[in-house]
């Protein structure tokens, strides 16, 4: 990773200042949502993925020690929920260059630990504040910090499933690409103030819309620097979330690809100025 | 890779100290092992295929009470696979006349909305695909619910009338999906007056797909709409099946009213805190030491 020694430096630095653990509240940790608990029947519980993806994802026991960082296989606490929406990630998009927006290969780099062509090294941890989904947060020097807020864990919360965290996933990193490339997309938080245009909220973006197959696989953090090849963090989570309902490996769960369905859906209404964005998965109830 | 982070640290580099730790962060960098440095690593291989719900459920039946087959049958749906997608709509039709169980899909749908959004979808498109009388009744209800005004803001957002509003798009998939009279009254009045836009949204996108986005349909929508909200009624559709072709013709005519303007850099400079920090305001500074694994258990 990126600084590896200077992180060293600080690890020791910190210990030798005596920086201790800051094991504070956690989120709801008694109940799993229906599209949870259908993503992980399918795997049970993979011990070998989740001690691929602790290490893939950067994440440590020093954030995640009482999010069920020892009790992996609980799927009601935040580090198995996590891993879960991993898993996903990895395995459960079709990629299909004729119906796809992008592949498994971007939306790993983007949502993985190491430095690549989309962003700096992150590294994951999580908070108990309610006021964001999560957030991207540069450092320097150090890794880029991506933390997941009880808004995706909390059964009762509609974020609270494998593909909205996922979506999390690829919007925090996206605000890691904008860095990276030195982008302004706005002064709310990486966003544009708001409501302006259509969009409804206070945290806006454009749409830089593209067909399908505008993008080779793997290529999704390309630009030319004009808005004919570019993305916004909303749109990326869109266009995910719109791959996993309408693109999906056939064993994914109806629960989970409804549910990015309604994401993309409430998403692609309400966060961009020039939208509204374009229309996800069947408007048959089923 | 070595040269962008020269060029990346370099934009950092104001003063001595700066430069002096990146000089040994550089040290450092390049005495590592390659492998440590940044490389995806693969995941392992997804050797047993996972299997989806197999075993089929009926919604209704004879002998059982809805207590019990509704909540099972939700619990199947919700697991089945894409190309189970025509398996469940003919369970569901088989039981469609029966109004208990709709009753009870609805009963469940009011116990479960504030608990656990993802299976009241599901049970919201159950109840939608039934077209079943009191089915219809209970989505209308369900359309009308107020929502929220106070709760967890996010970016100016209350999450819990986002939730709703949500909830309630998928009603209306079922209220465009019964095509009654009652039912499509109540669809067009969502496009007009729903308080939020996101039902007022899908009500355009359903009522649309259910009259084959026939002009009459966009006759009958340019009535009702919101005149600030047409756009809303030529909005692309992608969904399972949609080729290239069928989804780009549309959304390059699309796009072409809808444009962005061209993104702007920001000054090559370090960045402010607020501008180094994405949906939120800064964390207390990291800290963090050396990990152990992860166990299954304690």
């Amino acid at each position: 990773m990126r600084y590896q020694f200077l992180r060293w430096i600080t690890f020791a630095g910190l210990l030798s200042l005596g920086g201790s653990v800051n094991v504070s509240a956690v989120c709801n940790q008694t109940s799993v949502s229906q599209a949870d608990k259908d993503l992980w029947a399918l795997h049970g519980c993979w011990t070998d993925f989740f001690l691929w993806q602790y290490q893939e994802y950067n994440l440590s026991s020093n954030d995640w020690g009482n999010r069920g960082w020892n009790d992996a296989c609980n799927n009601n606490l935040e580090f198995p929920k996590t891993w879960n929406a991993s898993f996903l990630v990895t395995y459960g998009l079709l990629d299909n260059n004729n119906q796809s927006f992008h592949g498994t290969t971007d939306y790993r780099q983007l949502a993985e630990s190491p430095d690549s062509n989309f962003k700096d090294a992150v590294y994951y941890d999580a908070t108990d504040s309610t006021g964001i989904f999560g957030s991207f947060t540069y450092h320097w020097p150090g890794d880029d910090e991506i933390s997941l807020s009880c808004n995706l864990f909390n059964s009762s919360v509609a974020n609270a499933n494998p593909a909205s965290r996922a979506g999390d996933f690829m919007h925090e990193g996206w605000h890691g690409w904008l860095t990276e490339g030195n982008w302004d997309n706005g002064s709310a938080g990486g966003h544009r103030p708001g409501p302006t245009g259509a969009c409804t909220i206070n945290g806006c973006d454009y749409f830089y819309f593209h067909g399908i197959g505008a993008y080779a696989f793997g290529a999704l953090y390309q630009t030319d620097g004009t808005a004919n090849r570019f993305h916004s963090p909303n749109q990326v989570q869109v266009e995910f979330l719109c791959d996993v309902s309408d693109q999906p490996q056939p064993w994914v769960p109806a629960s989970v690809r409804q549910a990015a369905a309604a994401d993309a859906n409430q998403r692609a209404v309400q966060r961009f100025i020039n939208g509204p964005g374009y229309t996800c998965g069947s408007p048959r109830p089923w | 890779m070595y040269l962008r982070l020269i060029l990346k640290n370099l934009q950092h580099a104001r003063c001595f100290v700066p430069c002096a730790v990146l000089l040994s962060s550089l040290v450092g960098i390049l005495t590592e092992p390659i492998a440590a440095q940044g490389t995806q690593k693969p995941p392992p291989p997804l050797t047993a295929p996972a299997q989806g719900s197999t075993e089929a459920l009926p919604l209704a039946s004879p002998n059982v009470p809805v207590r019990e087959t509704v909540p099972r049958f939700i619990d199947w749906a919700a697991r089945s696979r894409p190309d189970q997608r025509e398996e469940v709509r003919k369970m569901i039709a088989a039981s469609s006349a029966n109004s208990g169980a709709a009753e009870e899909l609805c009963r469940e749908i009011s116990e479960t909305q504030n608990e656990d959004h993802s299976r009241t979808l599901i049970m919201l498109s159950v109840l939608g695909e039934m077209r079943n009388s009191e089915g219809e009744k209970c989505l209308i209800r369900f359309i009308h619910l107020p929502l929220p005004t106070k709760g967890t803001v996010v970016n100016g957002e209350i999450i819990e009338q986002t939730s709703l509003a949500t909830l309630q798009g998928k009603a209306v998939d079922g209220l465009a999906y019964a095509r009654s009279v009652t039912a499509d009254r109540e669809l067009l009045w969502a496009v007009s007056s729903h308080a939020s836009k996101i039902v007022r949204a899908e009500a355009i996108n359903a009522y649309l797909w259910n009259h084959q986005d026939s002009e009459a349909a966009r006759a009958a929508l340019l009535k009702v709409v919101r005149p600030n909200e047409r756009d809303l009624i030529d909005r692309p559709r992608h969904e399972p099946g949609t080729t290239r072709e069928q989804f780009n013709g549309k959304l390059i005519v699309y796009a072409k009213m809808h444009p962005a303007p061209e993104p702007q850099k920001r000054n090559a400079r370090k960045l402010s805190p607020q501008e180094g920090v994405g949906d939120g305001p800064p964390p207390e500074a990291a800290k963090r030491s050396p990990t152990t694994p992860p166990k299954e258990k304690q």
